[in-house]
């Protein structure tokens, strides 16, 4: 029975081509969206799943009066192992803000993150060489270098560790001994690296009063988290008393560290203020409890997303088969009266559905292995769908079970429930009991589609805006340099006026950030009996000019004026609001123990992007309190711009003698560019769901209204027999369809402008919510519409009316 | 065999009942080839369907082998479809993805009977009706004759004891209605197979022993056929 059931479903596919293609089509369309999604969510999902007892492990973070940081003393992880006994183990790491080099006489690599960790640390999170994980003898630094980065620095063969490499510019001769290679995921981790450094003590010899460590616990399982963050709390209290006494102290010398952070902990008042946070490793990829949670936005919407698609292509499913059941009514009539039990109807209408639902998965996987290349892509990500996802393996089959049975039961059901006595008389009336249920489902399908229509529109405009928008800068024409050592001003004086030689070349400086989103440090500035925190750009002469930035009022920093570089300070607008002041230019401003006179106001420049409004900023060339500069900034006139890199390249070795081993540069456009990947990442995922969405809606209406044209083929046969034209018929039947898009559009768009809304105001600098997606995403629904169910129409139209209207 | 006390069925519409049957007594005995006629709208079928178990009668009983329908369940009720009683359609009603072989083959899987037995039952009915040459056709390949055929046969295969026909013939030409009516004779008097036949036509009528008049629902004449035509 079963393989005739088989035959006799195959036949029934076989037969119905179309609308078989358009079912399966259309599930397998949204399962390997559902594939993508899984990976790419299980991938963000499980950082550091590999790590043994992960959910015991805990970022100890510092929360301060105006943020949160993840950056803790030197000494907080010993107070804790000590004070605390759940606290099995605790580790530190501290990184390198810059660039590294490795050399070797046949190659280089750069490390942008060094990282040094505490021995107990690669312990707590098996970081282990490929030697094993040795505690390293007394203060020896045991430095590892990936896997990935072996051959680059070894390409003939891999050397026998330990080996001496270079380490920093070739120029300065220093070098090192690397002790191994080690084997670290570091795109799945949240211990990043390029080069690791195992310490038995990251902290010795250390600048004591520093808050620039990561100080990780592990806690034994069973620890109650809230009760553990109380401890944690009043040691860390504990520890600020201890530290005040010496901060004080150490102030100044803590200042002419390098690390931005250094400021905060130095500050007392600041300290008095802070408290503590427990954040477990779980959760630090994806929504850090200081930094941002974007992330798990778009994990989450994307997981929503899929879902709501996949219940939607089910539905659809579900719609287009009830939609064939009148070619069914008879087999169900015929078999109960030849004894079927409804059961084995329902069983044989279940089967049917699932070989559809496994034919559905196969080209589903299909398509994702074809679409992953560009997933990848969008999402910057590698992903295979045969390697790392094991899950899939039981997750597919799962799904499919799902699938079938949401998209199976209720047309089994219906089907199944036919009465022989009604079906076999004949002249089958379509019961109109389910035309309701269909007619919502329609209406969902629409208004998902819809939103999302909107919703591209929306955010295609918002990116529009954010690419043509005055930033308050120009990039275009700028090439930044990347550079490991600091300058002093003379030996860059030199360098500029051997730059400026260079035919094409309109500016040059360096900088201690570049618009590239990063935040610069900040420092505290008193003016007009304020005391506020200022983020603090440390430049040098044509900075301005070289960005292109606008001058508001005063003038820039200039050559003809000797005192620019001990004491003069540009603010940006956003500052001069701050302290509320007019006139500004001229009055003195204190920070760092200095005073500085005001010589100008630029306008403010979106140099983080457009989520965060402009903070205030001050300029200024010389500041003991700023991060070092080291960027390089070139403008270029864009028709050099060839000649001048070339000339640059060839001659870098002899311009910057302190790092010209490679001639590093990035186009600062493309640099600010990044910024947007978020929401152009979005963007690819509005895109790709708005055309999901539309498909799948424009399948089931396209079924839909086949059902519903078939059925009414009596009908209209009568409505052409008493005389309706063509053009009467066909604006019958699109009127219905145009209703039920309409309806669907009413309830669509308050939901895309709610939703629009809350994602606009996450930009500080947005446009005004347009009215026009909302009308083009009415005008395409209802076109698509009017075509889908015209193109149907048609064969209603061509019909002749007799052959309806024959009694079989 | 089957025995009808006082069925009535009716629809009710905003309160007003429309009837379709009403006080229908009657008793058929094992082998007797029963035609029921009366003009169209007279509830004919509604009888037979009722006497098929296919639609319930809104009040009265009925008895079936000395078993009271009403009374099963649906299990019992398809037990009782499987065991005794066989369909035939005027619109012939074949399931049109399944082959001849595979539509007469239906109602022995439903029978659960075995494989081999399947196979021969099927063979041999082919060949009583010569027609193991089209065995492998699909219903839209056959003239509307043949695929009554497929569905008398299909109705047989399961050895019934009691076959329901509503208007047999009524889609045919009358020299394939012929056929059909002689095949319906042989079964009766050669098989003792009891007939009940819903028809339209004097002619199909003298084929049986004993005709019902049914006129809005009602009975208005029971009489015996004179044999010989």
């Amino acid at each position: 029975m079963f393989r005739l059931n088989l035959k006799i479903a195959l036949r029934n596919l076989w037969k119905n081509k179309v609308y078989t293609a358009i079912n399966i089509g259309g599930l397998a369309i949204a399962l390997s969206a559902f594939i993508l999604v899984a990976i790419y969510v299980r991938f963000e999902t499980s950082f550091d799943h590999d790590v043994p007892g992960h959910e015991d492990i805990y970022l100890v973070g510092r929360v301060l009066p105006d943020k949160k940081t993840n950056y803790t003393s030197l000494s907080l992880a010993q107070a804790l192992k000590e004070a605390i006994p759940e606290i099995e183990s605790v580790g530190r790491s501290r990184g390198t803000n810059f660039e590294f080099a490795f050399n070797t006489p046949e190659g280089r690599v750069y490390g942008k993150e060094v990282l040094s960790i505490d021995y107990t640390l690669a312990k707590m999170f098996h970081i282990e060489p490929k030697t094993g994980l040795l505690k390293p003898e007394g203060d020896a630094l045991n430095v590892y270098i990936p896997k990935e980065f072996i051959a680059a620095l070894f390409p003939k063969k891999t050397p026998v560790f330990p080996v001496k490499v270079g380490v920093g510019p070739i120029s300065a001769g220093q070098s090192g001994e690397v002790s191994g290679m080690i084997n670290h995921n570091s795109a799945h981790s949240n211990v990043v690296f390029d080069a690791l450094i195992i310490a038995g003590d990251v902290g010795k010899n250390q600048e004591p009063s520093a808050n620039n460590y990561y100080t990780y616990i592990k806690v034994k399982p069973g620890t109650d988290p809230d009760l553990l963050q109380k401890k944690v709390d009043a040691v860390f209290k504990e520890e600020i008393k201890k530290s005040m006494v010496t901060a004080a102290k150490d102030r100044n010398s803590a200042e002419l560290s390098m690390v931005p952070d250094v400021n905060m902990a130095a500050d007392v008042n600041t300290l008095k203020k802070s408290g503590v946070f427990l954040d477990p490793l779980d959760n630090l990829h994806l929504r850090p409890v200081a930094g941002n949670n974007t992330n798990y936005k778009i994990v989450m919407a994307l997981s929503v997303l899929t879902v709501l698609v996949m219940v939607i292509a089910c539905i659809n499913f579900t719609n287009l088969t009830i939609a064939q059941t009148n070619k069914r009514a008879k087999e169900v009539g015929v078999k109960k009266v030849l004894g079927a039990y409804r059961l084995n109807l329902i069983f044989q209408f279940l089967i049917e559905i699932f070989m559809q639902c496994l034919v559905a998965l196969i080209l589903a996987v299909i398509l994702a292995e074809i679409f992953l290349p560009q997933f990848n892509e969008v999402f910057g990500v590698s992903f295979s769908l045969w390697k790392d996802n094991y899950e899939l393996a039981w997750q597919l089959p799962v799904v499919l079970l799902i699938i079938s049975l949401i998209s199976g039961v209720y047309p089994a059901l219906v089907l199944s429930g036919f009465k022989p006595a009604d079906v076999l008389k004949g002249n089958l009336q379509t019961s109109y009991k389910t035309l309701w249920l269909r007619n919502t489902l329609l209406v969902t399908q629409f208004t998902v589609a819809i939103v999302f229509m909107a919703g591209l529109l929306i955010v295609s405009s918002q990116l529009k805006y954010m690419r043509t928008e005055d930033t308050g800068f120009k990039a275009g024409q700028v090439v930044y340099i990347k550079n490991i050592v600091w300058f002093d001003r003379g030996y860059f004086d030199n360098m500029k006026a051997r730059v400026m030689e260079i035919p094409g070349v309109n500016s040059f400086t360096v900088a201690s950030d570049i618009p590239d989103g990063s935040r610069p440090g900040r420092v505290n500035y008193t003016m007009a009996g304020k005391e506020l925190g200022m983020d603090i750009v440390h430049v040098d002469f044509d900075y301005f000019e070289t960005l292109r930035l606008k001058l508001k009022d005063g003038r820039f920093f200039s050559k003809t004026y000797p005192a620019d570089a001990e004491n003069a300070i540009v603010l940006n607008e956003a500052a001069v609001a701050a302290y509320g002041i007019t006139q500004p230019v001229g009055k003195t401003i204190r920070g760092c123990d200095m005073d500085y006179r005001i010589v100008g106001v630029i306008q403010n420049a979106k140099m983080q992007g457009f989520e965060a409004a402009v903070e205030p900023t001050v300029y200024t060339i010389k500041s003991a309190c700023a991060n070092g500069k080291m960027k390089l900034m070139v403008n270029i006139d864009p028709d050099q711009m060839a000649g001048v890199l070339a000339a640059l390249k060839s001659n870098w070795k002899d311009l910057n003698k302190m790092d010209g081993d490679d001639f590093r540069y990035e186009f600062m456009d493309e640099l600010y560019g990044r910024l947007f990947k978020k929401q152009e990442q979005l963007q690819a995922v509005f895109y790709g769901a708005a055309l999901l969405t539309i498909f799948i809606a424009t399948l089931g209406l396209f079924a839909f209204s086949a059902f519903t044209i078939t059925t009414r083929m009596k009908e209209i046969s009568i409505r052409k027999v008493l005389g309706a034209t063509d053009y009467n018929i066909l604006s019958m039947l699109n009127t219905f369809f145009v209703r039920i898009v309409l309806i669907a559009n009413l309830i669509g768009w308050p939901i895309a402008y709610i939703a629009a809304q809350r994602w606009l105001e996450t930009f500080a600098y947005r446009i005004d919510l347009p009215i026009l997606p909302f009308i083009i995403a009415g005008s395409i629904s209802i076109l698509l519409t009017l075509l889908t169910v015209s193109f149907q129409a048609r064969k209603a139209m061509k019909a002749n009316p007799v052959d309806a209207l024959k009694y079989e | 065999m089957i025995t009808l006390k006082n069925i009535e069925k009716y629809y009710a519409n905003k309160g007003v009942k429309s009837y379709i049957l009403r006080h229908v007594s009657t008793h058929i005995k094992q082998g007797e080839f029963v035609s029921i006629m009366g003009p169209s709208g007279a509830g004919k079928s509604t009888l037979l369907n009722i006497l098929g178990m296919l639609e319930e009668p809104t009040y009265g009983e009925y008895e079936f082998m000395g078993e009271d329908v009403l009374s099963l369940n649906e299990r019992k009720r398809i037990e009782l479809y499987r065991n005794h009683i066989g369909f035939v359609f005027q619109a012939y009603h074949l399931i049109d993805e399944m082959t001849v072989a595979e539509n007469i083959e239906a109602p022995l899987l439903y029978k659960k009977v075995g494989g081999a037995e399947r196979k021969s039952r099927v063979a041999d009915i082919l060949d009583r009706f010569n027609m193991v040459a089209k065995k492998d056709l699909f219903p839209n390949q056959l003239s509307g004759g043949q695929q009554q055929l497929v569905g008398i046969a299909r109705a047989l295969v399961a050895q019934p004891s009691i076959i329901l026909a509503d208007e047999p013939t009524g889609n045919l030409q009358s020299a394939q209605a012929l056929q059909i009516m002689d095949l319906f004779k042989k079964l009766n008097e050669e098989e003792g197979i009891t007939i009940v036949q819903v028809t339209h036509s004097e002619v199909n009528a003298a084929y049986g022993s004993r005709v019902l008049h049914l006129l809005d629902g009602v009975i208005k004449e029971d009489l015996a056929v004179e044999q010989g035509v």
